[in-house]
């Protein structure tokens, strides 16, 4: 079972590398853990949730999400939203994003 | 209290000591409240304790969910571990071949080289090294841990030297200019140990004998030698800053190479100057008559004395002239190479 275990490890480690991106293209507007996640799950990245949260919290902390306590509902909520620093590196990386993608194509066609 | 606050109340003990924690809480609960009501809907169940076993069980186990906030999940991080484990490397080399050289040290004065007060300062003296070398284990992993957590991560960036590398260094065969960072640090010890005696211990430089009823010292110098001491230290602490800087650096320079050939040069001429001083051995056979030799065995000790003291002072001095020469000879070399 030693294949299954190295594919899984590598999927894995290929999700984790485009989860900050994917999370990022998605709190253009504001969402909170939960939602976000199922948004993500929505567009097809099934994403851990023992990865996400942890992530939005480390994306705050470097200053490129900024989140907010809001009550609905009778229940608290943190929503994050993509902050101006973000917004700087969103565009790039894209363009990085792009070219991995370009070049994995040619590479893999 | 329900069974979800007692997970978030568990998950949050396990977590690290973070100013967040209750933070992280909050929105731990607020996320199962989230995930609850979804499951609750999309499955027409009511929300009741087996479905909060299941969204549970799915989260994982509170250690586990606990880990995954934690931003050091090491002692030491990758970042700082090669510098961790080269200091780890000098540390104990220094701790345990002082205390290995202090034990001989004191095997040879305190003891008449055999015996059982001999193996018994020896094993001692191994005894003392392996608790030291522990200590000084325990000291550099603390300190290091210390560091991983309270430098920022750019500061701990800075100890990843890989940018500053230069893949030039692995170039051809063995650089002549490349330092043996092994040498050194034997250096930097051994020099440091007879900075020590020297100037800490200089009661180690002679002989004492125990008699009946008193310990009696006979020195081995004369004051004529302790004269000679400040300008020995100078020799030594240089050669000990060149040493150091040269572990930090790796590599020779002009510089090094010119620093390396006058403190070759100094060392010879103090040495030929001690060695050209009279009077400089305090051994006598009156000095040694106070000892609890007889007379004839103290004439043995002065002869052996007087002659092993130019004797072991020439083969330093031959050894200094054949460093000397080959710190000039590197030092031209170097400088016809660059030109």
């Amino acid at each position: 079972m030693a294949n299954t275990e190295s594919f899984e490890n590598v999927v894995l480690e290929l999700r984790r590398g485009v989860i900050v991106l994917a999370a990022l293209s998605q709190l253009e507007t504001e969402e909170y853990g939960y939602s976000l996640l199922k948004k993500l799950a929505e567009l097809g990245l099934e994403v851990d949730q023992g990865t996400l949260y942890p992530l939005l919290r480390r994306l705050e902390t470097q200053g490129v999400l900024e989140s907010v306590w809001k009550l609905e509902e009778s229940r608290p909520r943190r929503y994050y939203v993509i902050s101006a620093e973000g917004k700087k590196l969103l565009p790039k990386l894209k363009k990085e994003w792009a070219g991995i993608v370009s070049v994995m194509d040619k590479m893999l066609s | 209290m329900n069974l979800i606050d007692r997970y978030v109340s568990e998950v949050g003990k396990n977590l690290p000591l973070l100013n967040g924690r209750e933070d992280i809480e909050k929105e731990l609960k607020s996320t199962l409240e989230d995930m609850l009501e979804d499951r609750a809907q999309s499955t027409g169940r009511i929300r009741d304790e087996a479905l909060e076993i299941e969204v549970l069980k799915e989260y994982g186990s509170p250690q586990k969910v606990a880990s995954t906030y934690n931003p050091h999940p090491y002692l030491i991080g990758p970042k700082i571990f090669p510098f961790y484990l080269f200091v780890m490397k000098i540390v104990l080399t220094v701790v345990v071949s002082v205390m290995l050289v202090l034990a001989g040290v004191q095997a040879v004065t305190d003891t008449p080289f055999m015996g059982a007060d001999f193996v018994k300062i020896i094993g001692q003296g191994l005894g003392s090294a392996l608790s030291a070398a522990i200590a000084a284990f325990g000291n550099v992993t603390l300190i290091f841990i210390i560091i991983e957590r309270v430098l920022p991560e750019k500061e701990i960036g800075g100890f990843d030297d890989e940018k500053e590398w230069d893949p030039a260094s692995l170039a051809k065969e063995p650089d002549p200019d490349s330092v043996s960072r092994f040498e050194l640090i034997a250096e930097i010890v051994f020099t440091f140990v007879a900075l020590a005696i020297l100037n800490l211990y200089p009661q180690w430089l002679g002989m004492f004998f125990f008699t009946e009823n008193e310990q009696v010292f006979i020195p081995l110098f004369t004051e004529k030698f302790f004269q000679f001491v400040p300008y020995i230290n100078i020799v030594l602490i240089a050669e000990i800053l060149l040493d150091i800087y040269l572990l930090r650096n790796a590599i020779w320079t002009r510089l090094t190479r010119l620093s390396k050939v006058v403190i070759d040069a100094a060392s010879l001429a103090l040495t030929v100057l001690i060695l050209r001083t009279p009077d400089i051995i305090a051994f006598s056979a009156e000095s040694l008559t106070g000892g609890p030799f007889p007379p004839e065995q103290a004439e043995v000790f002065v002869t052996i004395a007087t002659y092993t003291f130019p004797i072991v002072m020439v083969i330093v001095i031959i050894i200094q002239s054949i460093e000397l020469v080959k710190a000039v000879y590197r030092l031209f070399k170097m400088s016809r190479e660059t030109k």
